[in-house]
């Protein structure tokens, strides 16, 4: 049965009760808000297993930091994503050697795997306004760095790779992209 | 990593946010995030701008072990007997003083069913800058409690004294009770307090030095700087 999605008003209620000890509240937290973030997890850290202990750190996190959340400063679901995304981005950094090659996972773009590709997604993000059309205005190559990055969770030099340009290119492009992208944003609000 | 450049520190935000700072830079960048509130507030700006890109993502949910480990992790203690020692290092160490605080403290909780109990936490010397001591009354219901500095402790700006229920030896990790004020009395929510630790949960109440917000992990993580026994 699908639940009404939670406002951010509902998640930033829910954070603060978490603050205060209130288990119930955190719990409608986790069901308003786990969906997402085990996607998150899930995109960066391909491993179900692992990804899975990790959306349990991400909320064990959220509970003892809930006290730290200012609502003045962030929105609560970027709040919690970034925390997500920390973790399964520092997760890649301890694992001895990424599971295969990404660029391979990444050619599922079209087949196999159902999920959509780091490229759809951008897309998806394309068509939402104010970040879509700054997004837009990059060229292409730019883009697709940021959405590998971003999407995936690849570094610099998995990005290179799966491009093939040259690491240094790669490395300015992205500079570059999210320069302009800060200064579009920015211009635009 | 060269911050005097803002559009340095800028930059460095950017790629921290969007995923490509690894490694050591990464856990560099943190460190200096959290004593740059600069940096801090660069970071917070970029999750502004990009974080929206992740409602991109279809929602998938997490099997439901995932809420169970959580729970579990976070209220049911499960024996870890390698931290004991240190624990009762940390609190054996503690012997009971003063007078007059302990009175102050008495008096608040004066109008509990049951006599209050009075821990005093005393110094561990595990970290130089924290002298004096605390002190805490727990309800004689073990419903509520409050503890107090015997002189206010002088905090770095970015670290926060959190307080602990250290379960008898060998029955389980240290249990988070709640931050504590380093200038004044801090009355505890009575829904953080187990309900056992005035029935034999807690053996002994400590004090950690943890970054803003509390521990990161649900058990301590910084120096213990203040313990003191549980006596019924």
């Amino acid at each position: 049965m699908p639940r009404a999605a939670a406002t951010p008003e509902d998640l930033a209620h829910w954070l603060a009760r978490s603050a205060l000890g209130d288990r119930a509240a955190f719990e409608r937290l986790y069901e308003a808000t786990c969906g997402r973030l085990f996607a998150v997890v899930l995109r960066i850290q391909r491993d179900r297993g692992l990804a899975e202990e990790l959306l349990q750190e991400v909320y064990v996190t959220v509970w003892h930091s809930a006290g730290g959340f200012d609502a003045a400063r962030s929105q609560p679901l970027t709040w919690l994503s970034a925390i997500a995304r920390n973790r399964a981005i520092d997760s890649l950094r301890r694992a001895a050697a990424r599971p295969a090659a990404p660029t391979e996972a990444l050619d599922t773009d079209t087949l196999e795997d159902e999920r959509p590709g780091p490229a759809e997604l951008l897309q998806r993000a394309l068509d939402r306004q104010l970040l879509g059309r700054c997004l837009e205005e990059l060229a292409p190559p730019q883009r697709q760095s940021i959405a590998l990055a971003f999407y995936d969770g690849l570094s610099h030099a998995e990005i290179a790779l799966h491009l093939r340009e040259p690491l240094g290119t790669v490395k300015a492009w992205l500079r570059r992209s999210l320069q302009a992208l800060r200064g579009c944003l920015d211009r635009s609000h | 990593m060269d911050l005097r450049k803002p559009e340095r520190a800028e930059a460095l935000a950017a790629e921290y946010v969007a995923g490509t700072l690894r490694g050591g830079a990464r856990r560099r960048f943190e460190a200096l995030r959290s004593r740059h509130p600069e940096l801090d507030d660069a970071v917070r700006r970029w999750e502004q701008r990009l974080l929206p890109l992740a409602e991109a993502v279809p929602p998938e949910e997490p099997p439901l072990r995932v809420w169970r480990g959580i729970e579990r992790r976070l209220w049911l203690a499960t024996p870890q007997p390698a931290t004991g020692s240190r624990w009762l290092r940390a609190w054996q160490a503690a012997a009971g003083v003063l007078g007059v605080a302990v009175l102050a403290l008495a008096l608040l909780l004066a109008q509990a069913p049951a006599p209050p109990v009075i821990v005093v936490l005393q110094g561990t010397g595990a970290a130089a800058d924290f002298s004096g001591g605390f002190v805490a009354g727990i309800g004689g219901d073990g419903r509520s409690l409050v503890a107090r500095p015997l002189q206010p402790v002088a905090m770095p700006t970015d670290r926060v004294l959190e307080l602990w229920a250290v379960p008898p030896e060998g029955s389980g990790p240290p249990r988070s009770l709640g931050l504590l004020r380093a200038d004044g009395p801090t009355v505890l929510s009575r829904d953080r307090l187990p309900p056992t630790l005035l029935r034999g949960g807690a053996a002994a109440l400590a004090v950690s030095v943890e970054p803003p917000g509390g521990s990161p992990t649900g058990t301590p993580t910084g120096p213990v700087v203040y313990a003191g026994a549980l006596r019924l």
